[in-house]
């Protein structure tokens, strides 16, 4: 493949949320029982009036600014959310005016969760591999704290908001980088286990969407916050993630032994555990990064990544991507640089 | 069936001697445990149990003839 990742930059908003605060709600969880499950510390909360978009806005310009990235060689813009600021239009147009990329480029939205990055990166690659862009910025942000019921504590222990800007170009000579292959995987049968089922067209926003109801394990929510069956998406990744990396394996040729690092989507630490063991990797090439962050989405991938760069630069090396979630949609990729 | 008594010891902060058949889950029975089960039925017996159906369990009997049917 043609293409390589340049940078990545990462951003996440000012307000914290500690498991000190989150045990004060639920007094059957204290905070070392939050972290000894989820692994994570704290989540960062985006503000009222701070967007998806906002977030994605600052983790570019930290690209452009820390990498010494010229955004007038960006020709196509890709912004995966589940956090538009419009219904219409496309958040990526309003994102090109914000960063002042030029009126020549390419801008679409993806609409993707946990899967969004791998997908994001399949689509920039191709889009290279076409000769129809060959500087694509691919920003990744959510504010998933936006849909969550401040009373559910399934889902609010687990995200936090983030942002992650990567920069891929067309290979040029001496670049050894490269980005793919890739598989893919869809099964929207599971649809509902992971879902924000009001304020669509399907279930527009009305007083009984905004009915909260407390589940058998004390926890609220109503039909328009963020909904997850966490066992069905357990089910699902424990199913779905050892498929699609034999898929990859099998398509690029390689053992999962060639690969330096598997690098997965950063759920929790349980949904890591269970899934590194019956991926039978050791630790040391399972990197984690959500103590800190919480599990960001589309973004979580893109921070493992952020933090294997020494001054800006990736060492060689080569690295699979996954991505599973919501849809539920899951993708696997291959990366080197 | 041992590692998984103690699995499930763990996952429900209880002594394994206590869990007979007859353990009533109760309140313990949370979201958190039955994920927890979940992925411990997987290590453990290499099969997948609806988490629908492990979450309606009352009793870790309930849970054994559960998994006892999904590895048959």
């Amino acid at each position: 493949m043609p293409a390589h990742i340049v940078a990545i930059a990462t951003h996440v908003p000012e307000t914290i949320l500690s498991n000190a605060e989150l045990a004060d709600l639920y007094p059957e969880w204290p905070a070392d029982k939050i972290l000894d499950k989820t692994g994570i510390a704290e989540r960062h909360i985006a503000g009222p009036d701070e967007t998806a978009l906002d977030l994605g806005v600052a983790a570019a310009e930290k690209l452009f600014e820390r990498d010494g990235i010229d955004r007038g060689d960006v020709d196509f813009l890709i912004f995966c959310t589940q956090a538009p600021d419009y219904v219409l239009p496309t958040s990526a147009c309003i994102m090109q005016d914000r960063l002042q990329l030029g009126t020549g480029v390419g801008a679409l939205d993806i609409n993707l969760g946990c899967s969004g990055f791998v997908y994001g990166l399949s689509l920039a690659a191709g889009l290279i591999a076409g000769g129809m862009a060959s500087t694509i910025l691919l920003v990744t942000a959510d504010t998933y704290s936006k849909y969550i019921n401040a009373r559910d504590k399934s889902v609010r222990t687990l995200f936090g908001d983030g942002a992650a800007a990567t920069l891929i170009k067309r290979n040029g000579p001496g670049d050894t980088g490269s980005i793919g292959p890739f598989e893919f995987g869809t099964d929207g049968s599971g649809a509902h286990q992971l879902i924000v089922e009001g304020g669509g067209f399907r279930t527009p926003r009305s007083v009984e969407t905004s009915e909260e109801v407390v589940d058998k394990s004390g926890n609220v929510r109503s039909r328009d916050n963020l909904y997850m069956n966490g066992g069905a998406v357990l089910n699902f990744t424990l199913k779905r993630v050892p498929e699609v990396v034999a898929r990859l394996t099998d398509k690029a040729g390689l053992s999962i032994e060639a690969y330096d690092n598997v690098i997965l989507h950063q759920a929790n630490k349980f949904m890591l555990d269970s899934l590194q063991k019956k991926l039978g990797l050791a630790d040391d090439r399972v990197p984690r990064r959500y103590a800190d962050i919480g599990n960001t989405v589309s973004s979580t991938i893109p921070f493992v990544l952020e933090e294997m760069a020494e001054q800006s630069r990736f060492p060689p090396g080569r690295h699979m991507l996954v991505g599973f979630g919501v849809g539920l949609s899951w993708a696997a990729g291959s990366i080197s640089f | 069936m041992s590692d998984f008594r103690d699995g499930l010891a763990e996952i429900l902060e209880v002594e394994a001697s206590e869990l007979e058949d007859g353990f009533e889950l109760g309140e313990l029975w949370d979201s958190l445990a039955v994920v927890s089960t979940l992925a411990l039925i997987d290590e453990v017996h290499d099969v997948s149990v609806s988490a629908e159906d492990l979450a309606e369990c009352k009793t870790v009997g309930d849970i054994g003839k559960l998994v006892d049917a999904a590895v048959a």
